[in-house]
């Protein structure tokens, strides 16, 4: 299985709160490798793939914040004109319900990477394979 | 070993009690005619006198004292006996700009802590028992009212006062006490603690709990006995009559018997003065018949309940009240609706959430606006947006349905919003800001 943790934080939208997570986050030696911020006008859910998901979730959670782990699809593929449009064709395709997605760069400057958010992950990772796109584990994305 | 701290008053029959209250009322009445100027020129311009009452039938001919006049005759304006008897004060927070300081003799602050006695042993209590009160101390009356009643009984006293959780806990696990009093918001916030403290209900010895000074719901109490693993307690109470012990819950825990030999009690039409049959809800009365230093008659509460002498299982024939369905200071009216504290709570409860909430009232362009901060629940957070908003959608369905109303939930990060050592503050009305 090469799905990836994500985790998820529930945080206001008020001034100061990212910091607040950040600083958490820095002080337990925690690296980022992916980070995404949905806000609505009350709150916002911060998405990050962490180095270290197990003592990032302990860190946060041990500070009151609530905190949920969702299994998410990682991509990368070459950093040119149409290779995402390709990706969502396939999925699209395959009928798979896309939730949402995000970019965050590794370590290639020929590649680029994508968190993907689906509605049935095994059906979308069969999908991609067979359309030749590469997936990356949370190991790969832990050493990038 | 009895159930009761006075078993000849809490199991007397109705027509002894009437004519213990009728003796009792025709002498207060009388000693306050006397004593009190300001009471005085009431009953005269009702041309009421001490003669026209001759028992409790005659009750309603009394004029109606209320938080008002407590306010202009502060301080000494309603006081009985003269201050070389008076021997302590105690006093309302004051928060709404209208403190009350009552006063007590020695023999008021007796009755008082036997009214609390009468409580802790209804739940339970005996000199075996290690009682923790973490009420106020001070002014306020929770703290002092039941440390005198757990004197009484004889029960080894805490005199904690409120705050500083983690100590209240290491007391509790250490001495193991057995008897909690507090505010019900307090009591929740201890056990909250407790188990993130990493403790378990099997650490403590606690097995009842006193809980009163605010209102609260039948599922608040649920989640305290629960998470206290105690069978929580109502105790009603005001400094205006006393402090807490006016009224407390038995065993049967489905109201609270009145100390009515103390203190009269009358239901009326909050809005004609007309008495109401027991069994009615309306605004609730009372007639302090035994306090020397300050004895109010005919007080008005503010608290709207229903009064029963229906048999009770625990053997007390003292009349029982309701939990107060509200009070008028906490009713909020919403675009001509009444709204209470109390219904948003017992929705957040049903719907999974806990009792910690702050309800903002506004008035925007003319229209009055309710928003709802609420305490999102951890273990259903998820990493879409939509379901969030989907989860305020649900509770703001839940609040139209049960208020008529329809308010705007706002979902804010767990303890997040401010917990209380004393009463909660659960409401912001910016209206008054534009009046």
């Amino acid at each position: 299985m090469t799905n990836v943790r994500q985790i998820s934080v529930f945080v206001d939208n008020k001034p100061n709160q990212l910091a607040e997570v950040m600083q958490l986050l820095k002080n337990s030696g925690i690296n980022l490798r992916a980070l995404s911020l949905a806000d609505t006008k009350d709150f916002g859910i911060l998405r990050i793939i962490a180095n270290d998901t197990d003592k990032a979730v302990k860190t946060l959670k041990e500070n009151s914040y609530a905190v949920t782990v969702t299994e998410i699809l990682a991509i990368s593929i070459p950093d040119s004109p149409g290779q995402l449009s390709r990706v969502l064709d396939i999925l699209g395709a395959e009928g798979v319900n896309l939730e949402y997605l995000y970019a965050f760069t590794g370590t290639s400057d020929r590649s680029v990477s994508f968190v993907i958010r689906v509605d049935d992950n095994a059906h979308a990772a069969d999908s991609l394979t067979k359309g030749g796109i590469i997936q990356l584990t949370e190991n790969d994305i832990a050493e990038m | 070993m009895s159930n009761y701290w006075n078993e000849e008053i809490e199991c007397m029959s109705y027509e002894d009690m009437r004519k213990l209250q009728s003796e009792r009322l025709v002498a207060q009445v009388k000693h306050v005619y006397e004593n009190v100027p300001y009471y005085k020129n009431l009953m005269d311009e009702k041309g009421v006198t001490p003669d026209d009452i001759q028992s409790v039938d005659d009750l309603h001919k009394l004029p109606f004292l209320t938080k008002a006049d407590l306010r202009d005759a502060y301080p000494y304006g309603l006081l009985a006996k003269p201050l070389s008897e008076c021997v302590r004060i105690q006093s309302t927070s004051g928060t709404t700009g209208k403190r009350v300081v009552a006063f007590y003799t020695q023999n008021d602050i007796e009755l008082w802590e036997n009214c609390c006695a009468r409580a802790i042993v209804a739940v339970g209590g005996t000199k075996e028992d290690v009682c923790q009160v973490c009420y106020g101390y001070g002014l306020f009356t929770g703290g002092p009212g039941l440390n005198g009643g757990s004197h009484k009984v004889g029960c080894l006293t805490l005199p904690m006062s409120s705050g500083n959780t983690e100590r209240q806990i290491q007391f509790m696990t250490d001495l193991g006490s057995t008897i909690l009093c507090c505010t019900p918001s307090y009591a929740a916030y201890i056990g909250e603690t407790l188990h993130e403290m990493g403790y378990t209900t099997d650490d403590i010895k606690l097995k009842a709990g006193i809980f009163g000074a605010e209102p609260w719901t039948e599922e608040m109490r649920h989640e305290i006995e629960k998470s206290l693993g105690i069978k929580a307690y109502d105790i009603y109470g005001l400094t205006e009559t006393s402090g807490p012990g006016v009224a407390f819950e038995c065993s049967e825990q489905t109201g609270m018997h009145i100390n009515e030999d103390n203190f009269i009690p009358e239901i009326i039409n909050p809005d004609t003065g007309e008495v109401l049959p027991d069994g009615e809800v309306g605004e609730l009365v009372f007639t302090s018949i035994t306090k020397e230093a300050f004895p109010l008659l005919r007080y008005r509460t503010r608290d709207l309940c229903v009064l029963s002498r229906k048999k009770c299982s625990c053997g007390r024939t003292l009349i029982k009240m309701s939990k107060p369905m509200g009070r008028s200071d906490d009713m909020m009216i919403i675009r001509g609706v009444n709204v209470f504290p109390s219904q948003i709570e017992t929705v957040l409860i049903e719907q999974g959430y806990t009792p910690n909430y702050l309800i903002e009232v506004d008035r925007v362009n003319n229209t009055d606006t309710i928003d709802v901060n609420v305490e999102m629940n951890p273990e259903q957070l998820s990493d879409k947006v939509k379901d969030m908003q989907q989860q305020e959608r649900a509770l703001a369905e839940a609040m139209k349905t049960m208020l008529g109303i329809n308010p705007k939930v706002h979902l804010v990060p767990p303890k997040s919003i401010t917990r209380s050592e004393g009463k909660a503050v659960r409401v912001i009305d910016r209206r008054k800001l534009h009046d």
